[in-house]
């Protein structure tokens, strides 16, 4: 095993749970998105209606993606927009230094793009001199910190009031001990509005690009992404060939899922659509694979490309909430991480950090089958010979053991015997990780099968 | 070989069978729509005004001027006292913005606004509140009606606005006004 088991998801987890009511209150924090996401879910009746149609509309996008991209892009040159192909994070990032670079750009104001994230933009310009400033409050929180994101629309959702208020007066001069979140925000406020008006351009991620028009859709609550684009003659937009829509109509499908199964929101305060720049300004759309088209080459794992970003799953899903975000051996975390970062995870186990629940499936405003995809990411692991370490050695014993009823019947009477019989402090080391938290269970008098025999056979 | 020409090449191996584009047929709630709208705007933080219309906000722009605020009104029949700057920059100051929406949905109580009645695009953003005028026949109930009717021609900017800006980013707490206008009240006419 090349990497060290530090880096594994277990493990990170481990450290994470270290402080229990931590992770009682992380867990009860994402918790409460997950009801008032419920709530507003539950106030639309066409809820379901509303689900399958993004469903159907985003594999159709998928299904047709080269014919929309190259729409967009003409499009978009009707409109004044100059469109930029990237194959991979390194050609995205060299793109934006070399526009950037054009324009003598030293501070960069910037607004969520999880892309951005992805392709490790920042610490590169940073390397050429240019100056990033992450505008989401949530973003600057954890870019302050020196954090990456642990979650992808609530980034800073790992840390406590007082531990911004302590960062705030570090590196933004509030009060000491001030911890009140109002008070934080408006700092941040006054903060941010320097930067947003000396910034030399903007740059922003995408949440939907219309085809037949030639315009992108921005979603924030903040509205840091129209400060910043509106400010500078220069916006600058990045975004994965997954984010194409046919059209406005299919678009208002999305904004009227996005926040609500994000956030419990009727829809984000500000949903932008820029169709070209400002008056005597300059706007830059970068389309970004970076993998992208390899998940596509598979048919389940295609289906993740139709994720919208809301980060429902990540709410909903019972080992993000106790394990956080930084977890996962990926920049997106949770479900739709796993989903679509198993294949570049080193440590091979972020497929296991999923109990198959499906509730993340259950709530997915456009049915990606979450639960089908990390299963499947877990037989890619196994097909390539790459299980993470333990699994690889004894999960072909435990096949074959499995697949023999006389080798099976016999261990499981042992089992029973041995439960009643053997006190429980013998036994648990043999029961691993599974027994840490759990009790043993209480043997039953007899196999299911001698059950079943006598009583229904 | 272009970036673009690898990533259409790409997509040719894409797995799985070309799907067809579902119909959006979604039946409107068409009953009390501004009721709706009212309901809307409140859980998003806004506050419609219902009767009084431009009178009413020209007296409320007046008592604030009283104060010493800096407005600038893009509606016809509302007067501030200042006008559209040369650079978007120099609005830092202004303390309201009156602005006219396009339409409103029902369903959400976002209301559409057009950079063509903008003077500058960041001038809803940098204000530091808001006051939106709206025709109550404009509203329509929900996002797909919006879509058919919102206009964005070529090189435009438009954006739907629910409420004032906000933020929960600090343990989870609400707090109103975040980058953009910090109030947002909405003028029925």
């Amino acid at each position: 095993m090349s990497t060290s088991n530090s880096a594994v998801h277990a493990h990170k987890a481990e450290i994470f749970c270290k402080d229990e009511s931590r992770v009682d209150w992380h867990s009860k924090a994402l918790w409460l998105l997950r009801e008032k996401r419920d709530r507003a879910a539950g106030s639309l009746p066409e809820w379901e209606q509303l689900r399958q149609i993004g469903s159907e509309m985003k594999l159709h996008t998928l299904t047709h993606l080269g014919q929309y991209l190259e729409e967009f892009e003409q499009n978009c040159i009707k409109n004044n927009i100059q469109v930029h192909w990237a194959r991979d994070g390194v050609e995205h990032n060299r793109i934006v230094h070399e526009i950037l670079a054009k324009h003598q750009v030293k501070k960069l104001v910037k607004s969520k793009s999880m892309l951005t994230e992805e392709c490790h933009m920042n610490p590169y310009l940073e390397q050429h001199g240019i100056e990033v400033i992450d505008t989401d409050l949530g973003e600057r929180i954890i870019q302050l910190a020196g954090q990456p994101p642990s979650h992808i629309v609530v980034p800073a959702i790992h840390l406590k009031k007082e531990e911004v208020g302590d960062l705030f007066h570090d590196k933004l001069g509030t009060d000491a001990g001030a911890s009140d979140p109002l008070y934080l925000t408006r700092a941040a406020r006054a903060h941010l509005r320097e930067q947003f008006l000396s910034a030399d351009a903007a740059m922003t991620g995408v949440n939907m690009a219309i085809a037949d028009k030639g315009a992108v859709v921005v979603c924030t609550n903040e509205g840091n992404a129209d400060m910043g684009a509106n400010l500078p003659k220069l916006q600058l937009h990045s975004m994965g060939i997954d984010k194409l829509v046919p059209n406005i109509d299919s678009a208002a499908v999305l904004l009227r899922t996005l926040a609500r199964n994000a956030t419990g929101q009727p829809i984000t305060t500000y949903s932008s659509f820029y169709r070209g720049p400002q008056d005597g300004g300059e706007m830059h759309v970068i389309i970004v694979d970076n993998g992208r088209t390899d998940m596509l080459k598979d048919k389940i794992l295609a289906e993740s490309l139709k994720c919208i970003r809301c980060g429902g799953c990540l709410n909903t899903c019972p080992v993000y909430r106790r394990s956080g975000g930084y977890s996962y051996n990926y920049t997106i975390p949770g479900p739709i991480g796993i989903a679509v970062g198993s294949q570049r995870d080193d440590t091979n186990s972020i497929p296991w950090a999923c109990t198959l629940c499906g509730s993340c499936s259950y709530v997915c405003p456009t049915k990606v089958p979450l639960d089908k995809i990390i299963h499947h990411h877990r037989r890619l692991k196994a097909e390539a010979g790459k299980l993470p370490y333990g699994k690889a050695s004894y999960m072909p014993l435990v096949g074959k053991f499995m697949a023999s009823e006389t080798a099976l019947n016999c261990s499981m009477s042992v089992a029973r015997i041995a439960l009643r019989i053997l006190p429980g402090s013998l036994l648990k080391p043999f029961s691993g990780a599974w027994g840490k938290y759990r009790e043993l269970p209480v043997a039953p008098n007899s196999s299911f099968e001698a059950w079943f025999k006598k009583n229904r056979g | 070989m272009s970036s673009k020409h690898d990533i259409l090449n790409a997509l040719k191996s894409a797995a799985i069978a070309p799907q067809s584009m579902p119909v959006i047929d979604i039946s409107p709630r068409i009953d009390d729509l501004i009721g709706q709208f009212e309901t809307s705007l409140n859980t998003v933080a806004g506050t419609l005004h219902r009767e009084g219309g431009l009178a009413k906000l020209q007296a409320q722009v007046d008592e604030h001027i009283a104060q010493g605020m800096q407005i600038i009104s893009m509606v016809d029949g509302v007067k501030g006292n200042r006008e559209v700057t040369d650079t978007a920059h120099q609005l830092r100051d202004i303390d309201y913005a009156v602005i006219p929406g396009d339409l409103g949905v029902a369903e959400n109580g976002a209301i559409w606004v057009n950079n063509k009645n903008l003077g500058h695009r960041v001038t809803p953003f940098i204000c530091e509140n808001l006051f939106l005028v709206l025709k109550a026949s404009t509203i329509v109930a929900n996002m797909h009606q919006a879509a058919s009717r919102i206009t964005l021609e070529s090189g435009e900017f438009g954006t739907f606005i629910a409420g004032p800006s906000k933020t929960a980013d600090i343990e989870q707490a609400l707090v109103v006004g975040a980058h953009g206008a910090c109030s947002l009240n909405v003028y029925l006419v």
